[in-house]
C-alpha cells in the first residue's frame, strides 16, 4: 500500500510539477481554452474550442503577438461544474496561461469566478446571458438580456403585435432571470400578468405535446399569442418536432428563441418550421464581407463544408481579437494592463458596424432577429444600430439602482441610490 | 480471539501511518506551508480524492460487507455538501450585506440584513426570499447539526421503508437509483430553494477568512480530510472486525439463512445503511468547501453508480481497497482530463486522451468484473500469498469479490 | 383594426387612384424606397394601401413579390425588380412588368419583410384574392381574415358570399362571417343572432371572437358605474385588501402605503447631529426605533403623513369595486357568457380526452423503450444498464440510413430491420463476451454492463460529434390526426403507439407460440430442468438478449423519429424504462404495460395539475414509484419462477 502511495504520489509530482518548470523557459503566450470536449455541454462547447484554435492558428500565422507565438491550452472540464474551477485554477496556477477563453452555462462561469477573481485571471465569455453581474475579471462578449430578450419582445410587440405570452424555458437560471426580466418589462408594457403564462421544463425535455397544447389554448381568449423560448440545447428538437406536429406556424403563433441557433437546427428539418424567429447578435447568413471570409476560414479549418457558424463564435472571435489589440496596445500580457486597455477597444461586428468593449465589460452589439428558413439558415429581418450590454438589467427593482464600471467606478456592483460599492468580487 | 482490535487487524495501523507519511509529504512540498513543488490545485485535487476515498470506505462497508449495493449513497454525499454550502453562502454574503448596509447612513435592521442576504443569493435566480430550508443557514453549529441529522433521517427513513419492505438485490439498487434521482430532480427545480440547477457556489471562500490565502486554506482542508479519512478508517474497521462484522458479511452471503439464525436482519442492515449515509455526509461536508461549487448534477444516478465502480476496481470487502480504487480511479480521471497528456498518432488520425479516456475506463471496468473481481486489492492477496483454494463444487459464498478464505478461518 | 382604418383615411390624400394606372405602383414604390427596404408594421401600412389600391395591375404582383421574399435590389445599380427562381440564377422583371434579363444569387439582395408586415400585405391582398378565381388564393385570404380580424373586412366578405360555388369555402365564408359578425355588425340583435348561431362550437376561433366580449376591467368607485357591471367585488372575499388597496392607489383614490426604502431615504434624508426625529442614528437597526423615528417626523411636518393601516381600512370601506365589461352591450355580453359557460364545460371535457391521449403516447413511448428491457431483465434477470445505448445504437442506425437513402419512406423500411439487425448483433455480443460470465452475480452484471455503457456512449460521440442528428420521418408522418381545436395528435405518435402494439403482439405470439418462446419461458422456471429435457440454455439466453436489445434498437428508431438523436439519448430513458419494468412487475409483458400505463398517466396527470413546473411533475412522479415499491416490491403484477426467487 505505501508503494502504490508513493507511486501515486511520484505521478502526481511528475504530471503536476513538470509543466511548471517547462514553462519558466517557454517563449510563447498561453491562452486556455475552458470548454468542455465530454459530457452535456461537449454538443455546443467542442465547437467553440474549435473556433478558438481557428483563431490562434491564424493569429500565429499572422506573426503572432508582441513576437511571440500564442500556444492554446486546450483541457476538459466535462459539463462537471466543479471540475471548471479545478480546470481553472490548473489553468492559472500550474499552465500560466495569460488569457482563458471559456465556460457556456452560467453554473460554469459562477463555478469559475471565485477562482479567477483571488488568482486574478482573465475570462472571455462568449455566450448570451442572463446578466446581473460584471466581474472585474470577465469580459462578456455574449448579450446581456437587452441585447437580445428585450429588443425581441419589442419586436413581438411592436410588429406582430402580440398580446398573451408563453415564455417557456429550461429549468435553469438563465430562462429563470430572463424571463422575471421580460415579465416586468412586459408588465411595464401594459400586458396583464394573466396574460403571462410561464414555464419550465427539465433539461433534454422531450415530451411536449402537452405543453405545444396549453401554448395554442391560450389563444382561446382572441389575443394574439406569441411564445418565448429559452429552451435549452437539444431539448429543442423535440420541441420543433412537435411545433410542426401541431401545425403550430409561425402565422397562428410565433416563436422567438434565445437559444436555437444554426448549430441547433442543424439537427432537425426546418421545412415545417420557416417563419419561427430568433434573435441573436449574429447569424451565418449575415451579408458582409467579413462574415464570408470568416465562414471561409472557419469551412477550411473544420474540413467541413457543411458545418455552420453561429452566435457564440463571433463573440469569440470579438473577444479574441479585441484581447489581441489590446495587448499590442498594452505591450505585455499582464492582466491589469490588458483590462485596462480593453475598455473601449473597438473591432468590427462580423454582421457590420463596429462593436465596442464598454467599461462595464460587455460589448456594444446589434440586435438581429431572424425568420428560420426551410434550409436551416436564418433570414434577417430586423437589424438594429449597436445596443450598449448593461450587466444590470433596469426592469428589476433590485437591479435597476446597480451599475457596472471598471473604469470610473472601478466597482462591479455599485448602488446608485447610496452612492456605494456593494461588492468587488462577484462570486454569486 | 482475544488479541487486540489493531493486533487483529494489522492493515488498519499500516493504512494510517501510511496515511501521515502521505499528509507530511503533500504539507512540506505544497505552496502554503512548505517547497512549492505541488501546485495549490493539486492540493485541493488531493483533498478531494481523500474524501472520495471517504465516501468510498462507506460504499465498501454498505456494498463490500454488507451486500446493498445502493445507487445513492452520494446522494448523503451531496447533502452535505448542501448543508455546509448553505452555512458558508449565507455567513459570507452577511458580511458583505453588514459592511454594505452600513455606508447607507443608517444602522441595519435584521430585516434588512436578512432582506439583502436574500437579494444577494437569490437574485441571480429571481427571487429575493429567503427560504424556509435556510432557517438555521446562519449558525455553524445548528447547521452543522443539521448536516448530519438531515441526510441521517433521510437514510434511516428510506433504509426502514426499503428494509422493511424486504426490497433486495438489483431492486434496491434501482430503489436507491430512485432516491437520489428524485432528490437530484427536486434540487433542480428553483422553487426547491436552493438556487437550482446553479446551486451553491464559492464554497472555497471562508467567511471571515476572505484575505486567507488559498494556498493555506487548501492545505488546512486537506488535513481536515486526511484525519476524518483516517478517523472513518478506524471506526469503519473496528466495526467490521468483531462479531457485527460477521453477522453483516452472513447476511451479505445469506440473509434467509441469518434471519432463521434469529438475528434482526433488517436492523442490522438498516444500522449499516444509516451509518454509512452519515460517513457519505461527513465526506461531503469536507468536499464541497474545496470543490467550490455543489449543484444538483452532484446527486445525478451517474455519480453514485461511479463511486461503485471504485470500490470494485480497488476491492470489494477490504477498506483499503476502496480508498486505493477511489483514489486510483479519480486521479487518474484527472490526469486524463486535463487535456496535457499528448495525442497519440495512428496514422491519418491521432487519438486524444480527453475523447477515450471514458472508453478505457468502461472496458477496464468490465474487464475487471469478468477477470479480476478482487480488483486491485487482489494484488495484496496474492503479495501475501492468500489464494482462494480451487475447490470442486460451488464456493464458499455466493460473491466472487469478497475475501472468503481469510474470512473462513477467523 | 385600428390600423386599417388609418389606412384607408391615408389612402385618400396619399393616392388619388387615376383612371389609368400604369406604371403608377412603380412610382409609389420609388417614392417609398426607403420604407419599402426597412419595413415596421406600424408605418408600412399606408405605402401597402397605396399599392392596392393604385390600380396598377402590376401592384399585386408587386405586392405578392414583396411578402415572398422575391422583391430583390440589383447591387450593381440598386435597382429593384421582381425575381423569379430559373436555375442557379433568377429572372428579373422590372416593376413596370417588362422583362429584364436574369442575374446570379450573388449579384442580388432580397428585401426580406417581416411578418407583420407580411400580414399587412396579405391584409391589402384580401380585396384582390376574396373572389379570385383561384379556390387556393380564396382560402388564403379567409386565412388572413380569421389571422387577422377588422370591421372593414365584414362587408366584402358578405358580398363574397352568394357568388362562392365552392361548398367548402361557401361554409367556411359563412362560419367566419357570424364570428365576424358578433363582434363588429352594428346591430345588437344581429350580434346575439350570431353567437346564437355558433351554438357550442369549441373551435379556437369561436372561442377567441367571444371571450373578448366578455372581458372585463377592475374599477374602484365611491359609486356604482354607468357601464355594464359585471359583477360587485367585495374586498376579502373576491380580492385581497391589499389588492383593493393597490387599486384606489392606482386610482388616484387614496395616497401610497409606505415601503420600507422611502422610510429610509427620508429618515437619511433628516439626520440631524445624528439624530432623526429624537431618536439617535444608532439605534435604529429595528423597525420599531424607525418607525417611532418616523411618526416623530410626520408630527414635525417634516415628512408626508403616510397612511396607516386604519386609514387604509376606512378608505377600502368607503370606495366600491366592481368587474366591468369592456363591452356596453348587455344582451351581447349575456348571450356570450352563455354560449361560453356552455362551450367551456365541453372543452374541459375535450381537455380531459386529449390529456387522456397524451398520457396514452406517453405511455407508448415508456412502452417501447421497456419492453426490450422487460424482457433481458424480466425473463433472464439480466440488469442491462447498456439497454440505453442499444436504444442510440438504433437511432444512429436510422440516421446513418438516411445519409444514404435519401427518400424518408424507404430510408425508414431500411431502417427499422437494420437497426434490429445491428442491435441484435451487439446484444449478443455483449451476452456471449460479457454477461454468460455474470449469471451468477447479477449485481455484478449491472456494474458490468454500466462500464459498457459509459465505453459505448462515449464511443458513439467520438464517431458521430456530440451535435445532435437529424432523423426526419417521412412526409405522410407529419401533422397531426386533428378531431378539433383541442383533441389531436400527431402522427408520429399514433405510429408510436401502433409500433409499441405491435411489439406487444408479437412478444405475446412469441412468447406463447413458438418454440422459443417455450424453451425460454421453461429456461425461466427452472434452468437446470429445462437443460435435462435437451433445452441448450445459452443459446436461449443468447436469443433472448439479442431479441431484446433489437427491439431497443427498433424503439430508437422511433423515439429518434419524434425527438433528438444524440449520443445521450438513450441514457435519458434507462431510469425511466427501469421504473416501468420494476412498476409493472418483473419477467411480464402486461406488467410492463400496465407500468408504462401507470407511469404516463400519471405524469401527465400532475403536469396538468402543475402546468408551469414539468421538472416537478418527474420528480413526484418518482417520489411517488419509490413509495409504490415499499408497498408492492414485486410491482403490479408479481411472478412466478426465477425471475421472483431473487
Amino acid at each position: 500500500m505505501k508503494l502504490t502511495r508513493r507511486a501515486l504520489l511520484a505521478t502526481g509530482i511528475a504530471s503536476f510539477a513538470m509543466p511548471r518548470i517547462a514553462i519558466a523557459e517557454g517563449e510563447t503566450i498561453k491562452i486556455g481554452v475552458l470548454h468542455s470536449l465530454s459530457g452535456t455541454m461537449a454538443i455546443s462547447e467542442t465547437t467553440l474550442k474549435d473556433t478558438m484554435l481557428m483563431l490562434i492558428e491564424a493569429q500565429n500565422a499572422k506573426g503572432g503577438l508582441l513576437g511571440k507565438q500564442l500556444e492554446a491550452v486546450v483541457v476538459d472540464p466535462a459539463s462537471d461544474w466543479p471540475l471548471f474551477a479545478e480546470k481553472a485554477r490548473e489553468l492559472l496556477t500550474v499552465s500560466k496561461v495569460d488569457v482563458m477563453f471559456g465556460c457556456w452555462t452560467s453554473v460554469s462561469r459562477k463555478s469559475v469566478l471565485p477562482v479567477i477573481e483571488e488568482l486574478n485571471g482573465l475570462l472571455f465569455y462568449p455566450v448570451q446571458y442572463e446578466g446581473e453581474e460584471s466581474s472585474k475579471n470577465v469580459f462578456y462578449t455574449g448579450a446581456a438580456p437587452n441585447q437580445q430578450a428585450i429588443p425581441a419582445v419589442d419586436y413581438y410587440l411592436n410588429e406582430l403585435e402580440v398580446k398573451k405570452f408563453a415564455l417557456l424555458g429550461t429549468d435553469y437560471v438563465y430562462p429563470r432571470t430572463t424571463n422575471n426580466i421580460l415579465e416586468a418589462y412586459l408588465i411595464s408594457k401594459g400586458i396583464p400578468k394573466e396574460d403571462i403564462f410561464v414555464n419550465y421544463t427539465p433539461f433534454g425535455h422531450s415530451d411536449w405535446s402537452k405543453i405545444v397544447g396549453d401554448v395554442v389554448a391560450l389563444g382561446a381568449d382572441g389575443k394574439k399569442v406569441g411564445v418565448i423560448s429559452t429552451i435549452n440545447g437539444d431539448a429543442n428538437i423535440g420541441f420543433y418536432k412537435e411545433l410542426a406536429a401541431a401545425g403550430v406556424t409561425a402565422d397562428t403563433v410565433p416563436v422567438v428563441a434565445f437559444s436555437v441557433g444554426e448549430e441547433e437546427l442543424s439537427g432537425l428539418d426546418t421545412t415545417n418550421l420557416a417563419g419561427h424567429l430568433a434573435a441573436w447578435n449574429y447569424f451565418m447568413s449575415a451579408d458582409t464581407p467579413e462574415n464570408a471570409a470568416f465562414i471561409a476560414a472557419w469551412k477550411a479549418f473544420i474540413k467541413d463544408d457543411k458545418r455552420v457558424t453561429n452566435d457564440p463564435m463571433e463573440a469569440h472571435y470579438i473577444g479574441f481579437n479585441m484581447w489581441v489589440n489590446a495587448v499590442t496596445a498594452a505591450g505585455t500580457t499582464e492582466v491589469d494592463a490588458v483590462s485596462a486597455a480593453m475598455i473601449g477597444q473597438e473591432f468590427p461586428n462580423l454582421t457590420g458596424g463596429m462593436s465596442k468593449m464598454l467599461p462595464n465589460h460587455h460589448l456594444t452589439k446589434p440586435v438581429l432577429i431572424g425568420e428560420i428558413r426551410a434550409d436551416g439558415q436564418f433570414d434577417i429581418i430586423s437589424q438594429t444600430e449597436p445596443v450598449p450590454g448593461d450587466a444590470w438589467t433596469d426592469y428589476l427593482p433590485e437591479s435597476a439602482v446597480l451599475e457596472a464600471d471598471w473604469a470610473e467606478l472601478k466597482c462591479g456592483m455599485y448602488n446608485t441610490e447610496t452612492k456605494t460599492c456593494v461588492q468587488l468580487t462577484s462570486n454569486y | 480471539m482475544t488479541r487486540s482490535f489493531l493486533a487483529r487487524t494489522p492493515s488498519v495501523l499500516i493504512f494510517l501511518a501510511a496515511l501521515a507519511v502521505f499528509t507530511l509529504a503533500i504539507t512540506l512540498l505544497s505552496e502554503g506551508f512548505g517547497a512549492g513543488l505541488i501546485s495549490t490545485s493539486f492540493v485541493k485535487t488531493l483533498g478531494k480524492t481523500l474524501c472520495l476515498c471517504l465516501v468510498a470506505l462507506a460504499m465498501d462497508l454498505v456494498w463490500g460487507y454488507a451486500g446493498i449495493l445502493s445507487l445513492g449513497h452520494m446522494a448523503f454525499f451531496a447533502l452535505g455538501g448542501y448543508m455546509i454550502g448553505m452555512w458558508l453562502m449565507y455567513a459570507r454574503t452577511e458580511e458583505i450585506v453588514v459592511t454594505a448596509l452600513a455606508q447607507g447612513g443608517l444602522p441595519a435592521t435584521p430585516e434588512e440584513v436578512q432582506q439583502g442576504i436574500a437579494t444577494q443569493i437569490f437574485g441571480v435566480v429571481g427571487s429575493s426570499e429567503l427560504p424556509a430550508i435556510w432557517t438555521f443557514a446562519h449558525s455553524l453549529p445548528l447547521q452543522l447539526t443539521l448536516a448530519l441529522s438531515v441526510p441521517g433521517l433521510l437514510a434511516l427513513v428510506f433504509g426502514w421503508l426499503a428494509f422493511r419492505a424486504r426490497v433486495t438485490g438489483v431492486y434496491l439498487s434501482i430503489l436507491t437509483q430512485a432516491m437520489t434521482l428524485a432528490l437530484a430532480l427536486y434540487l433542480f427545480q428553483n422553487d426547491s430553494g436552493l438556487r437550482g440547477n446553479n446551486g451553491l457556489s464559492g464554497l472555497q471562500n471562508l467567511p471571515g477568512l476572505t484575505d486567507t490565502s488559498q494556498d493555506l486554506v487548501s492545505v488546512w482542508f486537506f488535513w481536515a480530510s486526511a484525519l476524518a479519512l483516517g478517523l472513518g478508517y478506524l471506526a469503519l474497521a473496528w466495526v467490521v472486525s468483531g462479531k457485527f462484522g460477521s453477522v453483516i458479511r452472513a447476511i451479505r452471503d445469506d440473509e434467509a439463512r441469518v434471519r432463521f439464525l434469529g438475528y434482526p436482519v433488517e436492523a442490522y442492515k438498516l444500522f449499516v445503511f444509516t451509518l454509512t449515509a452519515l460517513v457519505a455526509t461527513l465526506a461531503g461536508v469536507l468536499y464541497y468547501p474545496q470543490a467550490g461549487i455543489i449543484n444538483p448534477a452532484e446527486l445525478a444516478p451517474i455519480a453514485s453508480i461511479y463511486l461503485a465502480v471504485w470500490v470494485a476496481i480497488g476491492g470489494r470487502g477490504r477498506l483499503y481497497g476502496a480508498v486505493i480504487g477511489a483514489g486510483f480511479v479519480s486521479l487518474l480521471s484527472s490526469l486524463f482530463t486535463s487535456g496535457r497528456l499528448p495525442d497519440i498518432p495512428l496514422g491519418p488520425v491521432s487519438i486524444a486522451w480527453v475523447d477515450w479516456w471514458l472508453v478505457i475506463l468502461g472496458f477496464s471496468f468490465v474487464a475487471v468484473t469478468l477477470l479480476a473481481p478482487k480488483g486491485i486489492g487482489g494484488l495484496f492477496d496474492r503479495f501475501l500469498h492468500i489464494g482462494t483454494p480451487d475447490r470442486k463444487g460451488a464456493p464458499l459464498g455466493p460473491d466472487d469479490g469478497s475475501l472468503q478464505e481469510q474470512e473462513a478461518q477467523e | 383594426m385600428r390600423l386599417t382604418a388609418l389606412l384607408a383615411a391615408a389612402l385618400f390624400w396619399l393616392a388619388p387612384v387615376p383612371a389609368l394606372a400604369e406604371g403608377e405602383a412603380a412610382a409609389i414604390v420609388a417614392a417609398n424606397r426607403d420604407q419599402i427596404e426597412k419595413p415596421s408594421r406600424q408605418s408600412i401600412g399606408q405605402v401597402v394601401t397605396a399599392l392596392a389600391a393604385s390600380g396598377d395591375p402590376m401592384a399585386d404582383d408587386i405586392l405578392a413579390a414583396w411578402a415572398e421574399k422575391r422583391l430583390v435590389v440589383r447591387k450593381a445599380d440598386q435597382a429593384l425588380f421582381l425575381a423569379t427562381p430559373e436555375g442557379d440564377g433568377f429572372a428579373l422583371t422590372a416593376l413596370d412588368g417588362t422583362p429584364a434579363g436574369t442575374a446570379a444569387k450573388a449579384e442580388l439582395t432580397a428585401l426580406k419583410p417581416n411578418a407583420g408586415v407580411r400580414s399587412v400585405i396579405s391584409s391589402a391582398l384580401v380585396q384582390f384574392t376574396l373572389s379570385d378565381p383561384d379556390p387556393a388564393k380564396r382560402r388564403a385570404a379567409l386565412d388572413s381574415i380569421a389571422r387577422d380580424t377588422s370591421p372593414e373586412t365584414l362587408a366584402p366578405l358578405r358580398a363574397s358570399i352568394p357568388t362562392e360555388d365552392d361548398p367548402g369555402l361557401r361554409a367556411q365564408k359563412e362560419r367566419l362571417e357570424r364570428i365576424l359578425a358578433l363582434r363588429f355588425d352594428p346591430d345588437s340583435a344581429a350580434r346575439v343572432a350570431a353567437i346564437r348561431a355558433l351554438g357550442t362550437d369549441t373551435a379556437l376561433d369561436t372561442r377567441a371572437a367571444l371571450n373578448p366580449l366578455v372581458a372585463t376591467t377592475r374599477i374602484a368607485a365611491l359609486k356604482a358605474p354607468g357601464g355594464n357591471v359585471a359583477r360587485v367585488l367585495v374586498p376579502g372575499r373576491d380580492l385581497t385588501e391589499a389588492e383593493a388597496y393597490d387599486l384606489l392607489v392606482a386610482a388616484n383614490l387614496a395616497p401610497a402605503r409606505l415601503t420600507a426604502e422611502d422610510q429610509r431615504a427620508a429618515l437619511v434624508a433628516n439626520i440631524v447631529e445624528g439624530k432623526v426625529g429624537g431618536v439617535p442614528v444608532a439605534d435604529l437597526n429595528t423597525e420599531a426605533a424607525r418607525d417611532r423615528a418616523y411618526t416623530a417626523l410626520e408630527a414635525s411636518g417634516a415628512v408626508p403623513v403616510a397612511a396607516t393601516d386604519d386609514e387604509a381600512a376606512k378608505v377600502l370601506a368607503a370606495h366600491r369595486f366592481y368587474d366591468v365589461f369592456t363591452e356596453p352591450d348587455p344582451a351581447v355580453t349575456t348571450a356570450a357568457t352563455d354560449a361560453l359557460a356552455k362551450i367551456d364545460r365541453k372543452v374541459a371535457a375535450m381537455q380531459a380526452v386529449d390529456l387522456g391521449l397524451d398520457a396514452l403516447s406517453l405511455a407508448a413511448i415508456y412502452f417501447l423503450a421497456a419492453i426490450g428491457l422487460a424482457i433481458t431483465f424480466g425473463v433472464m434477470g439480466v440488469i442491462n444498464m447498456a439497454h440505453g445505448e442499444f436504444i442510440t445504437i438504433g437511432a444512429y442506425t436510422g440516421y446513418v440510413v438516411q445519409l444514404f437513402v435519401p427518400d424518408y419512406t424507404l430510408s425508414l423500411l431500411v431502417a427499422l430491420p437494420l437497426a434490429f439487425a445491428v442491435t441484435f448483433a451487439a446484444g449478443v455480443a455483449m451476452e456471449r463476451l460479457v454477461i454468460s460470465h455474470l449469471y451468477r452475480r447479477p449485481l455484478e452484471t449491472l456494474l458490468a454492463t454500466f462500464g459498457i455503457s459509459i465505453a459505448l456512449q462515449q464511443i458513439l460521440k467520438n464517431v458521430f460529434g456530440t451535435q445532435a442528428r437529424p432523423l426526419t420521418a417521412p412526409a405522410w408522418l407529419d401533422g397531426a390526426l386533428t378531431f378539433n381545436d383541442v383533441v389531436s395528435i400527431s402522427y408520429i405518435r399514433i405510429a408510436i403507439f401502433l409500433l409499441a402494439l405491435l411489439f406487444l403482439l408479437f412478444f405475446l405470439w412469441l412468447m406463447k407460440r413458438t418454440r422459443l418462446g417455450l424453451e425460454a419461458r421453461a429456461v425461466t422456471q427452472n434452468p437446470a430442468m429445462a437443460a435435462s429435457m435437451g433445452i441448450n440454455p445459452d443459446r436461449i439466453a443468447m436469443l433472448t438478449f439479442g431479441l431484446g436489445s433489437g427491439i431497443a434498437g427498433i424503439a430508437g428508431v422511433a423515439i429518434g423519429l419524434y425527438a433528438k438523436v444524440t449520443s445521450e439519448m438513450g441514457a435519458d430513458y434507462i431510469v425511466q424504462s427501469f421504473m416501468t419494468v420494476v412498476v409493472g412487475g418483473v419477467g411480464n409483458v402486461w406488467g410492463t404495460l400496465a407500468g408504462a400505463t401507470m407511469i404516463g398517466s400519471l405524469q401527465k396527470l400532475i403536469e396538468f395539475l402543475n402546468p408551469s413546473n414539468t421538472l416537478a411533475a418527474q420528480t413526484y412522479m418518482i417520489l411517488f414509484i419509490i413509495l409504490f415499491i415499499q408497498f408492492r416490491p414485486r410491482g403490479i403484477i408479481a411472478l412466478r419462477g426465477r425471475a421472483a426467487g431473487d
